[in-house]
């Protein structure tokens, strides 16, 4: 066992290498293991703390009268007022973009607790990391939001030591035995978070409060374009930049969430978070036949 | 594949051993393929040779006028149209995303639908599947369905195959009358005929839009079927009804019987307890 | 096929007759449809009934624990007229029975007197074109689900129809403690516990009355539910809900089930 490199605090440190055993897995889980040959041999974890809350890419003075550059390559959609009237209240212009850099420290915080992790477990000389655990959790008012990731490392008995890097899963228990039987190697565990701004344009806030005829330049119900545009972009974007991560394995299990804010009256923020276990093919299908359908009497 | 009953000679930890060697090589030997089925929906559709090919979602929003909750009578038009509006357009774009990953199916979709005052949002989700190596499809002809994957590969084991999700809506206004007045003037033991009629008709009204919608996809019959219902949490006196279900259609000439077997399980009830309690 | 003396609304004759061109409806899950269809039946359509009744009560403080007849019959008569709708439908649809039959209740913020009673379930046909209609000549009904439907039918009997008793019971307001003088002391209650068994048998007898009116041999999964509905804590509704059964078949094709024992958790 290695002493632990990198950044890791003095506390982590002497845990480590206490070599006491303790681990988050269920009595189920942990006999699951043994039935896999893989042996638990510590709670592994990593934090990161990152300041948040800079949501502002333009001031709130200029906003509406121009159309919007664009943020660093990132999407970007302006909606203009069909109207042709300029009046103080009435905006020019509407607006979704891409918030790259949300999306950005999302990453650098997400990264660095998860790469914690995985020198705590290559401290203990793991092979790799079961029942992964990811949280973001925010401090107060003070627009800290914390990452945290944790697992059970286990190493993989009567196998040579590891070479690289632990490989990681959500996924722990039965349903982890169940994928390597389905010819599936874990790699490690993908997230990523896809934010869009949106400055509602005229059009979609009159909708949004319900008024009908002229300045909404609608005669009934109509689908509120703007937001829709926005939701499909936020769930998309997520989508592309996970399968950026897994040159070429598969993802597994994944699990997509979305979350509308709203600032204020027509400033939403859109935020989507896909998760998943990115795994590999190391042998062909070997279909089961079709299951037996039983009733069961108790 | 755990029973005793089944005891393999497949070796579980030489198997793990094998794909964790695999891992130092560097190759990748398939199309990335994303999906948020579980290890066990995605055996079950091997065991009929199809497989998951991506995660797909279709999205919708459509606007209700402002007023049209206020308390009226007969049926809220704008609420109705509304919802049916946004779910055919969520369900196209999922469709349309299914098609161009290739798929010729999406199962175990999400629905996530709220009604609010001035609009309706859908929001689907699931994995698009086809039969294993297939090639890509029209549109047209791609399902969606709410079905799990188990669900889904018991179905076509039977001889049926899925054809879309159905829905229908239908929003109404309590009767006018208040029902305090009515009831003042009714000694106790009585139906309440005027109300009876408001409520039951709307709730046909959701079942026969649904209905027609099956009808529209040529479907055999239309199975879980769900009735949600409830006033509006914004205006107590509108009352919704929405009917969804699955449509099928039976493609082998027969329905093929699934002869199941009865089983008594001896298992006790488990008691597990979570080792991180301990430390 | 339409009854020209049933009280279905309007938009049900429309949906009904679209069924009866031959698309099936049916709130069954996939496992239960495939598990009808394993026993001779066929889902035939979607059947609902509902009424909405008044339910209220001018709350008096009765000194004692007595059985409130006049809401009894109220409460009987709402899921009545309720199930007896769905059953009209199912017979407009040429059905020999409904499964899965439900019975809920719904209460509206602007109706506080009142609750809607609504029946659910799906209409079912045997597919060897053999009447399966009870011995009052109706479609027969049962809560049943699809897994014990077959099951049932396994054993050699066959559901007759959903069997209910009730009893709507007030419990005295003024403290039971005070009028025994025990106050404050913890004994047997020997006045109340009557009280209570006694409401229970009436909802289990009258149940058990509607079986023997349908020439039932027995009654299966029977339950008992108490609800206060509306009425505040001292008036409960007790409902026995069961599905009488006949033997029908004289061989009884129990076939041994499989004993396993699941590693999975």
């Amino acid at each position: 066992m290695t002493s632990a490199p990198g950044d890791l605090p003095e506390a982590a440190r002497r845990r480590l290498d206490q070599g006491a055993f303790s681990s988050g897995l269920s009595v189920s889980d942990f006999a699951a293991c043994l039935e896999m040959g893989l042996e638990p041999v510590g709670l592994v974890q990593g934090f990161c703390a990152m300041q948040w809350g800079n949501y502002s890419m333009v001031g709130g003075i200029g906003r509406g009268s121009t159309p919007f550059g664009g943020s660093q390559g990132g999407y970007v959609e302006n909606y203009q007022c069909p109207h042709g009237m300029i009046s103080v209240e009435h905006r020019m212009f509407g607006q979704n973009y891409e918030q790259t850099w949300i999306e950005d420290s999302w990453r650098e915080g997400f990264t660095n607790a998860y790469a914690r992790m995985i020198e705590e477990a290559q401290a203990l000389g793991a092979h790799g990391v079961v029942g992964v655990l990811d949280s973001e959790s925010s401090f107060g008012e003070a627009g800290v939001i914390e990452f945290h990731a944790r697992g059970t490392a286990v190493r993989v008995l009567d196998a040579p030591p590891p070479t690289q890097s632990p490989w990681s899963t959500y996924l722990a228990g039965q349903r982890l035995a169940k994928v390597f039987e389905a010819g599936y190697v874990p790699v490690s565990i993908v997230a990523s978070v896809a934010s869009i701004r949106v400055w509602s344009s005229c059009v979609t806030e009159y909708l949004m409060e319900g008024t009908t005829g002229m300045w909404s330049n609608s005669t009934g119900a109509v689908e509120i374009d703007q937001l829709v545009s926005a939701q499909s972009i936020a769930r998309d974007v997520a989508r592309s930049k996970v399968r950026a991560q897994l040159l070429g394995d598969a993802l597994h299990g994944a699990s997509l969430d979305v979350v509308t804010r709203e600032f204020s009256k027509g400033d939403f923020e859109i935020q989507s978070h896909l998760s998943g276990n990115r795994v590999r093919r190391f042998k062909d299908v070997d279909p089961l036949d079709v299951p037996k359908p039983t009733v069961r009497l108790s | 594949m755990s029973d005793v009953s089944s005891a393999s000679s497949f070796d579980l930890k030489a198997e793990v051993r094998r794909a964790i060697a695999f891992l130092d090589t560097a190759v990748t030997n398939s199309k990335s393929m994303t999906s948020d089925l579980s290890i066990d929906e995605e055996l079950n559709l091997h065991s009929i040779g199809w497989e998951p090919v991506e995660l797909v979602s279709g999205v919708s929003l459509f606007s209700i006028p402002f007023g049209c909750w206020n308390w009226g009578q007969g049926e809220i038009d704008a609420a109705s149209t509304a919802h049916a509006h946004a779910f055919h357009n969520a369900i196209a774009r999922i469709h349309h995303d299914a098609a161009q990953a290739g798929g010729h199916g999406v199962v175990g979709v999400h629905i996530e639908r709220s009604i609010h005052p001035t609009h309706v949002e859908v929001s689907l989700v699931g994995t698009a599947v086809r039969p294993v190596g297939a090639r890509a499809i029209e549109d047209v002809n791609v399902f969606v369905s709410d079905l799990s994957a188990r669900d889904f590969t018991m179905l076509m084991v039977a001889g049926w195959e899925p054809l879309g999700l159905a829905t229908g809506a239908s929003f109404v206004f309590a009767p006018r009358r208040t029902m305090g007045a009515v009831l003042q003037q009714q000694s106790q033991n009585v139906e309440l005929t005027n109300f009876t009629e408001a409520m039951y008709s709307a709730r046909e009204a959701a079942m026969e839009r649904m209905q027609q919608a099956a009808l529209g996809m040529h479907g055999t019959g239309v199975v879980e079927v769900k009735v949600v219902e409830g006033p509006m949490r914004f205006a107590t006196h509108a009352v919704g009804f929405v009917a969804i279900g699955t449509v099928v259609r039976l493609v082998k000439p027969l329905h093929q019987l699934i002869r199941p077997t009865m089983v008594v399980s001896l298992n006790d009830r488990i008691v597990a307890f979570d080792a991180q309690t301990l430390s | 096929m339409s009854n020209p003396t049933n009280d279905l609304p309007q938009a049900t004759e429309h949906r009904l007759e679209e069924l009866e061109k031959g698309l099936f409806t049916s709130d069954l899950s996939v496992n239960e449809f495939l598990l009808i269809k394993e026993v001779g039946f066929h889902p035939v359509g979607f059947v609902m009934g509902s009424s909405i009744y008044h339910t209220g009560i001018q709350t008096r403080k009765w000194s004692q624990s007595q059985e409130l007849t006049k809401l009894t019959e109220a409460m009987y008569n709402a899921r009545e007229l309720a199930m007896n709708r769905m059953e009209e439908e199912a017979a407009e649809l040429g059905a020999d029975g409904v499964v899965g039959v439900r019975l809920d209740v719904n209460y509206y913020e602007w109706g506080k007197d009142a609750a809607e009673f609504i029946a659910v379930g799906t209409a079912v046909k045997a597919e060897d074109g053999v009447s399966r209609l009870n011995q009052l000549g109706k479609p027969f009904t049962s809560d049943l689900s699809g897994q014990d439907f077959w099951t049932l039918y396994q054993t050699g009997y066959t559901p007759q129809g959903l069997v209910m008793g009730t009893c709507v019971y007030h419990i005295a307001h003024r403290g039971i403690g005070q009028t025994l003088g025990t106050a404050g002391q913890n004994i047997e209650l020997p006045n109340f516990t009557q009280a209570l068994y006694e409401a229970r048998e009436l909802a289990m007898t009258r149940m058990q009355d509607e079986a023997t009116r349908l020439g039932a041999s027995g009654i299966v999964g029977v339950r008992l539910e108490e609800k206060s509905h509306q009425w505040g804590s001292h008036t409960i509704e007790f409902l026995a809900l069961g599905t009488a059964v006949t033997k029908t078949s004289e061989e009884i094709t129990l076939i041994k089930p499989t004993t396993i024992i699941s590693l999975d958790n």
